[in-house]
């Protein structure tokens, strides 16, 4: 048998586990590790077991991840995170189609925070839906909305995805997370004009909200500073050179622990249970990671990606067209799999083509995360809407997924503004 | 049998406690190293801290996670299939994570085994890898212990779609 027939016969057998709903990071291991050991025999396989398990479990730079999530997740505890959204209801509310488009920079400005768009739908779904189905918003709308917004998560830095494709292809983490900030601002910004376009043609869409005096506009302004100085302060300190990624995590997490504590929104016991959920995600984050790892040198031993480059120059499409089949091919993948294991298991196919065409590996990891945010709401697997229905358990499963189409759309917008104009994502990363 | 489930359930709560406080404790190392830095005294060794602290916040985390359910999955056919099925898939996943930990737990210790001949270390504190290498085989039988666990006692949880719809 040829190595690319096995590691064909691989990918299938990876496929059909993870269909029979086997644990990504355990389907991962399970091929990548039998792989190997088919192509390279069993001391290969079990060395790069040993060896890969620990150096990705002591790799300073992935402490991030647990740093970020204990971050988002104190955020959320502490109510830090629905400042913002009060401040821009405070602001906007009273226009119609105000309080969706309050929920839309609330879940920006808890993206910024937290990098988990799942912890972002369920906090933001808690807080909005209540008030908007208060004023007599339309589910579909309120449903949808936070269920896209809830997807900046992933995209505005700082965001796990970003980390994920840094360690996977040797990016900068820093240069990816800045990166992420101009089409962040942008996307966000084409959800904002996609609330008030729906409400103007239709207005019983989302009617005006309550008004609000000039002081609860400045009580809900200074409730929103602490927020936004942990934004600015980490954000702010990667982009200057002030602080590495992981001292803007771990700054960034004592900061949210210590407003916390001052402000009494936060008790040892929530404290304590916000650290312990972002050890356990970390871990589910991690395993996937340390699969990769095995499983990226059997892909790479059977010549797959030689192959699929093969191919894919054959087609002869020039370096746009390979880069939009690309895509595409992530679109339709991001229907059925979850983010992370599609960012595992493809990106060591597909990254060889990206940098033989010449392709931005930072400019591909903006639009890649993009595409990982679309698959968070499309049917049949998008996971915000299922996040979201369990906040909103009247509204059916069916409406949400109307109710996102537009901001999906809004998405393909967005997508489709940065594979064409590449500044958008490098211009920053290129100031640092 | 009862006895063992509670030591069990004893020892993943040891692990993510321990995976817990290295959390807290990372935290902390950055923020005194970044102040000290600020007055020209960052904190020597930092580096070498965080790194070897990573580790058993990673695995302290992973006998939860298994035991909650926490592990990543593809669950788009779940409710198409017949209870038994999912049961049964279940038990296979549990198995199968098992014995991945098993496996790491193995090669990791070999490879310990050969730090502890090398005396290899950390950089700047010479902090014994081998010390974190015997947390982490540690640690991922606990992992194991808690996946098996899961497997034959807990009842499963149903799949979001079957609990809204």
């Amino acid at each position: 048998m040829s190595p690319v027939l096995i590691g064909s016969a691989g990918f299938v057998l990876l496929l059909v586990l993870l269909l029979l709903r086997i644990p990504v990071a355990f389907a991962m291991f399970t091929v990548g590790f039998i792989g190997i050991w088919i192509l390279n025999g069993l001391q290969a396989a079990t060395g790069l077991l040993a060896s890969e398990t620990f150096a990705l479990a002591s790799n300073s730079e992935l402490i991030v991840v647990p740093l970020f999530i204990l971050m988002g997740n104190v955020a959320s505890v502490t109510g830090m995170s629905r400042r913002l959204y009060e401040a821009a209801y405070a602001t906007i509310g009273q226009v119609r189609g105000g309080l969706a488009a309050a929920t839309v920079i609330g879940c920006g400005g808890f993206a910024a925070l937290s990098g988990s768009s799942v912890a972002s739908a369920l906090t933001m779904g808690r807080t909005a839906l209540a008030e908007m189905d208060r004023f007599n918003y339309s589910p579909r709308l309120s449903t949808g909305v936070v269920a896209a917004g809830g997807t900046l998560g992933i995209l505005i830095p700082p965001s796990t995805g970003f980390v994920i494709y840094a360690i996977l292809t040797e990016q900068s983490i820093g240069r990816l997370f800045m990166a992420g900030v101009l089409p962040g601002i942008l996307l966000l910004t084409l959800f904002l004009l996609t609330v008030l376009l729906l409400c103007a043609l239709k207005p019983s869409l989302g009617p005006k909200g309550p008004a609000t005096t000039l002081s609860e506009k400045g009580r809900a302004f200074l409730g929103a500073i602490p927020i936004l100085v942990v934004i600015l302060l980490t954000i702010g300190g990667i982009y200057t050179g002030v602080f590495s990624p992981t001292e803007a995590a771990g700054v960034g997490a004592a900061l949210v622990i210590v407003i916390g504590a001052v402000s009494r929104t936060l008790d040892l016991r929530s404290f304590w249970q916000a650290a312990r959920s972002s050890v356990v995600t970390t871990a589910s984050v991690m395993l996937i990671l340390m699969a990769a790892h095995l499983i990226n040198p059997f892909i790479a031993l059977s010549h797959l990606p030689a192959e699929v480059s093969r191919m894919l120059v054959a087609f002869d499409l020039g370096t746009y067209g390979t880069l939009i089949l690309i895509l595409a091919i992530y679109l339709v993948l991001g229907c059925f799999l979850e983010g992370l294991a599609m960012l595992v298991l493809t990106l060591p196919i597909f990254m060889p083509v990206i940098l033989s065409l010449g392709i931005d590996p930072i400019w591909f990891g903006v639009l890649v995360v993009l595409t990982l945010e679309m698959g968070l709401i499309s049917p049949p697997v998008g996971i915000n809407v299922f996040i979201v229905k369990s906040v909103a358990r009247d509204v059916p499963l069916s409406e949400i997924f109307w109710g996102v189409i537009p901001f999906w759309c809004a998405m393909l917008v967005t997508l489709g503004l940065l594979v064409a104009l590449p500044q958008l994502s490098l211009w920053l990363p290129g100031m640092m | 049998m009862r006895a063992l489930h509670k030591f069990a359930e004893g020892l993943i709560r040891l692990s993510a406690i321990i995976g817990t406080l290295g959390l807290l404790f990372v935290v902390a190392v950055i923020v005194v190293d970044v102040v000290g830095r600020n007055f020209g005294a960052p904190l020597y060794g930092a580096q070498d801290l965080v790194m070897m602290t990573m580790v058993i916040v990673v695995f302290g985390g992973m006998a939860l996670c298994g035991r909650e359910d926490g592990h990543i999955v593809v669950d788009i056919l779940e409710p198409r299939f017949p209870p038994r099925l999912n049961r049964a898939i279940d038990l296979v996943a549990g198995v199968l994570g098992a014995t991945i930990f098993v496996a790491i737990a193995y090669t990791v210790f070999k490879s310990a085994q050969l730090s502890q001949m090398l005396n290899l270390s950390s950089n700047l504190l010479r902090l014994p890898t081998a010390w974190f290498q015997y947390a982490l085989c540690a640690l991922s039988l606990i992992a194991a212990l808690a996946l098996i666990l899961r497997a034959l006692i807990t009842p499963r949880r149903p799949h979001p779609a079957q609990e809204t719809s």
